[in-house]
């Protein structure tokens, strides 16, 4: 810490790296590290950055939603009924309680609470799983009401939502990851940043999934 | 650092070199994570894919040497301009940039050990690897893509294109986004986070400027052509509407979702080129480049407004007349950011020190095809003149000028540059120069006539043109141009081939460039800095009391970082020393995970979703292992 | 590199039927005459650019210029001037002129601000014309009055087609979904050639036709003449060519007005004997070339809509008799 006291003092010097011992050689210490850092470590940059990507690709596929919406005389076109309000917003209201969980999971991570790291974690992973199944429910009782081959309408709203629920699975896939790592070797640096980086995945899958809801009931608001 | 190192440095760069080997022989570049090796790597594959991309441009050149040219059919005629646009552009220019000359040289020039994400950046390579190896499986087949590169539809859906050869153009750009995203998310991290303590932003070199806005235009535009790919195969495997204007769907969504792709893509084409001329030029004119902050400005400009012009390929599908015209307004407005760089270049030269060596003519080279194709640029952005030539060779003329002319030239001159860092051999300047004129001459003769033929009214994409119509001598002309390139860059090669063995030595700094690199032995070890280096301005070579700090650090073996794979994180900004990184050794997972995507990417070609599922979960394994690794080397 | 551009522009002015820049209306005029100034310009900022790279080249080894030498002042305030200060105006200049003033010209005419109106349909590989309010239909070849303003309505039946006479105006695309439109006026009676310049599949390069503009009472003859049902065979071989016609595939394509034959996937050939070429202007209209074509049109046109139906060289004379005489 020293040390890069000493570069902000006066950049441009470096200071002598001896300063800090490398995060990776002090196992249990990451917290220490974490509260060390002056800056946001690159794992987190990583995540910043791929979300840009995943933001601009929900980006366009909303676009898409309503340049067609726009053209279209009618949408949804004739003889599909505009789509149900109450369930869907139900569970996305439930899925962005998600964030909280994880919120607090990276709290503790930061001060090393591993145990409630794993079990704010697997709460979050729990609810997330709920919202699968209610959408898979939901996506099959759409799936009888027209197809996504019947018509441009049907062709973005299920891609939409697909898209949707893929980043849904994926985030649940990383937590799942993270989970058994912290549990195999306990909190380190490494996975200290996973944990951050999951749940700003999940922060921003969140915010999305307002997006999309509102994008798919926009018909019916 | 080998020149300067003496006995009391000897025993820390022998530790230094065990801590970072490498596997040995052939599985050594399978496994590799080493930027400069992956660099390489990625280097012989790129020129491999100019070369057969330089094949097809060829065959296209001499099936229209002359009237009713019967060298290929008119099947075969499409599927080779198509496969030569697929070719240049996403096999060709943006891995030989990004991939061969950023991966070898931003950590070098921002005094880094390696790429933030090494593994990462290895997963890059494979990936692009096999998308090119999948896209070229296809013509092998005689199933190539057939629709040109920016593939239209109704033309590209189920209907009018039966065959899959659609498909491998679909799946196959899918494929190789995946690797432009990763690597240029490892590129932003790498500039904002390894810069070495005292980087600060204001001295980074305008390389990586250049560079930094590539990666965020890759990294913003790319979702759009996944998306508008996506959509082109469920509408051709599962029969969607997206784009069938019966059902309510709209041919011109493919065409905006393309260009606004396909827009940026052109500046993430020719902004490295940008960034090798500006660290090319004040190594020959001797002299600091004039405007510094502003070029960068305007480097990063560029990449911005490109997002904003797309529609300036769409001038004549009939939209109303106001939305054409503001775009037209904002593809003007870009030039203002490349004019302040062009005169940036030319000033530079003017008021420095010039001397004319190989790499400085390429560059020179540069800025004249550069001038041709923005001002044909310009004339094509005046809207009623555009909706004339529009889809005409003169348009052909314009794009050939500054992607050939401008962003190859400074590709060639890179070669030329950085030879001698990379093999520690000089290449020979009389074959140099003669290559020079070659390449350049043949550029001209080639296509400067594209813009008359265009103007006579000759539509792009016809495998054949009948005579009297004036064409006939300006094509024959343009096709002997072509080979007269051709012998151009082959010489080059061969200068470059030849000299890798004969060439004299080259020493450490032989054109008294002005970047880290060149502090670097020739080739540079593999942990590239033994001790993180001083920075305190953009030209740390020119600042010879810190490569001399350097130097008595590196002897008194302080900051040495030689307790495992180690590089300093710096802050974003002003690059304080943050933290100690420990990078992770060599791995074959990446190669493993590449190879489980192109299972993944196959099977789909072939309809086979679920053996696709399983590769799918194949890949989580592979992930899983290549994280298992890590935490163990930890 | 000026040299070239001026041989360019020699070149240039040689006129070739396809030409931007020989124009026969006053829209095509004013295009091309935007084009010279651009030209122009263009060699100017060139020529300036490159003679300072010149001067570069002569003092090298030299440090600076004379007099400024590496002042970064001087040096600063030429990126300002000719990076940001000229461009400027120049852009200005161009983007008023072309994009504010001259794209009135070029934009589709206001609607009903016109007299006549034609309809031109792409398909893969020919054009169909149609006149409103007429029963005539031809193909690849569109007759307009001349000293008239004509409504083209582009529209497509299959893929993306590109409408282009250069010689008369801007092109128009034929987008599916859409029905674009563009003006067409030709200032002298003449013909002019034009192309489908929108890759459109395998014979795009083999998309050409005519527009042919006739004195306003030659017009209103020959529409007259169009609109009229095909003539009936008169000698022994033309019967043998329609019987011919209507019993092989033929009208299973193609529209013979005034007989059985009703097709919709080939051009209406109802007066095609009266057309000056064949196959969207890649063939001469004689019989030897119309038998050619019907005997294999493959051989013509490689992956044509139209197939080759293996006929003997009988059936093939007899059907040239009778299309020859449809006038
Ligand atoms: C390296 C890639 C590259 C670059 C840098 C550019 C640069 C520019 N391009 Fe180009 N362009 C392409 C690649 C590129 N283009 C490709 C591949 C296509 C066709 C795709 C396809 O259809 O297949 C295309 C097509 C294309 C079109 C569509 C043509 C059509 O299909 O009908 C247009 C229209 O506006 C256009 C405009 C411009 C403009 C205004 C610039 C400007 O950025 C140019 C700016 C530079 C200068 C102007 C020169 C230097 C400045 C000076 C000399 C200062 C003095 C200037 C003045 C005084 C005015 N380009
Ligand atoms: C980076 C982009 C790039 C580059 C470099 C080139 C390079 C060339 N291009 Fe083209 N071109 C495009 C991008 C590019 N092109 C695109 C996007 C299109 C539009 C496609 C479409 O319409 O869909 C196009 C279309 C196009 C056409 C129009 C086709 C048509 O519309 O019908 C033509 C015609 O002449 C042409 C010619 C050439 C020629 C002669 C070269 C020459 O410069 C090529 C010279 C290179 C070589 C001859 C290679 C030499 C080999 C080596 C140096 C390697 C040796 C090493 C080993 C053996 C390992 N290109
Ligand atoms: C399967 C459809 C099909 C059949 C069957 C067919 N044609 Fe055609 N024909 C076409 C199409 C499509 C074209 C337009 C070809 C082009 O220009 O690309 C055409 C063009 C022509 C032309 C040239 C018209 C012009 O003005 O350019 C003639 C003449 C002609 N066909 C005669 C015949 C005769 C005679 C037969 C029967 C022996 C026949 N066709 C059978 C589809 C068909
Ligand atoms: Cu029709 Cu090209
Ligand atoms: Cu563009």
């Amino acid at each position: 810490m020293s040390a890069s006291a000493s570069g902000a003092a006066e950049p441009g010097r470096p200071p002598g790296m001896s300063g800090r011992p490398p995060a990776e050689r002090s196992p249990g210490a990451a917290p220490v590290v974490a509260g060390g850092r002056l800056s946001q470590p690159t794992g987190w940059w990583g995540m910043v950055l791929f979300l840009c990507a995943e933001g601009t690709l929900f980006g366009s596929l909303m676009a898409t939603y309503f340049y067609l919406d726009f053209i279209a005389h009618r949408w949804p076109p004739k003889g599909i009924a505009p789509p149900g309000v109450v369930l869907p917003l139900i569970a996305t209201a439930g899925l962005i309680t998600t964030s909280l969980p994880l919120l607090l999971a990276v709290r503790a991570s930061r001060l090393g609470r591993r145990r409630r790291v794993l079990g704010l974690i697997s709460l979050a992973v729990l609810i997330q799983l709920g919202y699968v199944a209610g959408q898979v429910l939901l996506f099959r009782h759409d799936l009888r009401q027209f197809q996504p081959n019947g018509s441009a309408y049907g062709s973005i709203y299920f891609t939409l939502l697909g898209a949707h629920h893929a980043h849904v699975v994926l985030g649940i896939l990383l937590e799942l990851g993270v989970l058994g790592h912290v549990l195999r070797r306990g909190l380190r640096n490494y996975w200290l940043i996973g944990v951050r980086s999951v749940a700003l995945y999940w922060h921003v899958v969140n915010a999305l999934a307002i997006l999309v809801v509102l994008t798919q009931l926009s018909p019916s608001l | 650092m080998s020149a300067t190192a003496t006995t009391g440095a000897r025993p820390h760069l022998d530790r230094l070199g065990r801590v970072w080997e490498e596997r040995p022989g052939l599985l050594g570049w399978l496994t590799t994570t080493d930027h400069k090796r992956i660099g390489i790597l990625y280097f012989f594959t790129a020129l491999a894919f100019f070369a057969a991309g330089g094949v097809e441009a060829l065959l296209i050149r001499t099936q229209l040497i002359g009237p009713n040219g019967h060298v290929l059919s008119p099947a075969a005629y499409d599927e080779v301009f198509t496969m030569h646009g697929i070719t240049m552009i996403f096999l060709f220019v943006i891995p030989m940039t990004t991939g061969a000359f950023g991966n070898y040289l931003i950590p070098l020039m921002i005094g880094a050990r390696d790429m933030a994400f090494p593994r990462m950046n290895a997963l890059s390579y494979w990936i692009y690897v096999a998308s090119g190896i999948f896209m070229y499986v296809a013509l092998v087949q005689g199933h190539a893509p057939n629709a040109g590169w920016f593939d239209y539809v109704p033309l590209a859906s189920k209907q009018f294109s039966p065959g899959n050869n659609i498909d491998f153009y679909g799946y196959g750009l899918i494929f190789n986004g995946i690797s432009s995203t990763a690597a240029s998310i490892n590129f932003i991290v790498t500039i904002f986070k390894l810069r070495a303590p005292g980087m600060s932003l204001n001295r980074m070199p305008l390389f990586c400027f250049a560079f930094l806005a590539v990666a965020f235009a890759l990294l913003f535009a790319l979702p759009s052509l996944s998306i508008a790919a996506v959509f082109l195969e469920l509408d051709r495997q599962l029969g969607f509407h997206f784009y069938d204007a019966a059902h309510g769907g709209d041919p011109l969504l493919w065409q905006n979702l393309f260009w606004i792709f396909g827009h940026p893509e052109v500046y993430i084409i020719i902004l490295p080129a940008f960034g090798i001329a500006t660290s090319i030029i004040p190594a020959f004119a001797h002299r600091k480049m004039v405007f510094f902050p502003l070029v960068a400005l305007a480097e990063l400009l560029v990449a911005f407004l490109g997002f904003g012009v797309w529609l300036h390929h769409m001038f004549t599908v009939g939209y109303a007349t106001l939305t054409t015209v503001y775009f037209a307004a904002a593809s003007l407005i870009i030039v203002i950011p490349s004019a302040i760089q062009l005169f940036a270049w030319i000033t530079t030269i003017l008021t420095g020190t010039p001397v004319f060596k190989t790499p400085m003519l390429f560059i020179i080279g540069f800025i004249v095809y550069f001038i041709i194709g923005g001002l044909s640029g310009i004339t094509l952005a005046a809207i009623p003149f555009d909706q004339q030539v529009h889809d005409s060779y003169y348009v052909i003329a314009h794009f050939h000028f500054v992607i050939f002319g401008a962003a190859v030239f400074p590709i060639l001159g890179g070669m030329y540059f950085w030879f001698p860092k990379l093999t520690g051999r000089m290449y020979h300047e009389g074959v140099g120069k003669l290559s020079f004129w070659l390449t350049f001459l043949g550029t001209l003769i080639t296509f400067f006539p594209m813009h008359i033929v265009g103007i006579l009214g000759m539509p792009r994409r016809n495998y054949t043109y009948p005579p009297g119509l004036g064409w006939t001598l300006l094509n024959f002309i343009e096709t002997l141009g072509s080979y007269l390139l051709t012998a151009g860059l082959v010489l080059i090669v061969l200068n470059l081939l030849i000299s890798r063995f004969r060439g004299p030595e080259a020493g450490d700094d032989p054109f008294d460039g002005d970047t880290l690199e060149w502090s670097l032995s020739s080739p540079p070890p593999p942990y590239n800095f033994a001790v993180i280096p001083t920075i305190s301005s953009p030209y740390p070579m020119w600042d010879k009391e810190d490569r001399e700090a350097d130097r008595q650090r590196l002897e008194r073996g302080e900051g040495l970082l030689d307790a495992g794979h180690l590089t300093p994180a710096t802050t974003a900004q002003d690059a304080v020393a943050d933290e100690i990184l420990s990078m992770p050794a060599y791995s074959i997972w990446p190669l493993a995970s590449a190879v489980t995507l192109a299972g993944v990417f196959s099977m789909l070609l072939m309809g086979h979703f679920f053996i696709a599922l399983g590769f799918i979960v194949l890949g989580v394994l592979a992930v899983f292992a290549w994280h298992h690794r890590e935490v163990a080397a930890g | 590199m000026l040299v070239l551009s001026l041989a360019g522009g020699g070149l240039i002015t040689g006129c070739s039927p396809q030409s931007i820049l020989s124009t026969h209306s006053p829209q095509a005029h004013n295009i091309a005459l935007l084009w010279w100034w651009m030209l122009g310009a263009a060699v100017i900022v060139f020529a300036g650019a490159v003679v300072l790279l010149v001067v570069a080249y002569f003092r090298r080894g030299v440090a600076g210029l004379p007099f400024v030498g590496e002042r970064e002042g001087i040096a600063q305030s030429m990126v300002l001037v000719f990076g940001i200060a000229v461009p400027a105006v120049a852009l200005v200049i161009l983007f008023s002129v072309s994009d504010i003033y001259l794209i009135r010209q070029t934009a589709p005419p206001a609607p009903n601000s016109t007299r006549m109106t034609v309809e031109v349909i792409g398909h893969q590989w020919w054009w169909e014309v149609r006149y409103p309010g007429s029963a005539a239909v031809t193909a690849n070849e569109i007759h307009i009055p001349a000293r008239t303003r004509v409504n083209v309505v582009a529209t497509t039946a299959d893929v993306i087609h590109s409408f282009w006479v250069p010689g008369l105006n801007r092109k128009i695309d034929m987008v599916p979904g859409r029905r674009n439109r563009v003006l067409l006026y030709a200032s002298s009676p003449g013909v002019y050639r034009g192309q489908c310049s929108q890759f459109c599949g395998l014979q795009h390069a083999h998309m050409s036709m005519y527009v042919v503009a006739q004195r306003p009472a030659a017009y209103r003859a020959w529409l007259a003449a169009n609109a009229a049902p095909a003539s009936a065979p008169a000698s022994a071989a033309q019967r043998a060519g329609q019987a011919q016609f209507l019993a092989d595939q033929c009208s299973s394509c193609h529209m013979i007005r005034g007989t059985a034959a009703a097709g919709l996937i080939g051009p209406d050939l109802t007066h095609v004997a009266s057309r000056m070429t064949l196959a969207s202007a890649e063939i001469p209209n004689r019989p030897a070339w119309l038998a050619a074509w019907i005997r294999n049109p493959q051989a013509i046109k490689p992956g044509d809509r139209m197939p080759d139906l293996g006929l003997s060289a009988r059936q093939v004379s007899s059907l040239v008799a009778y299309l020859d005489s449809l006038r």
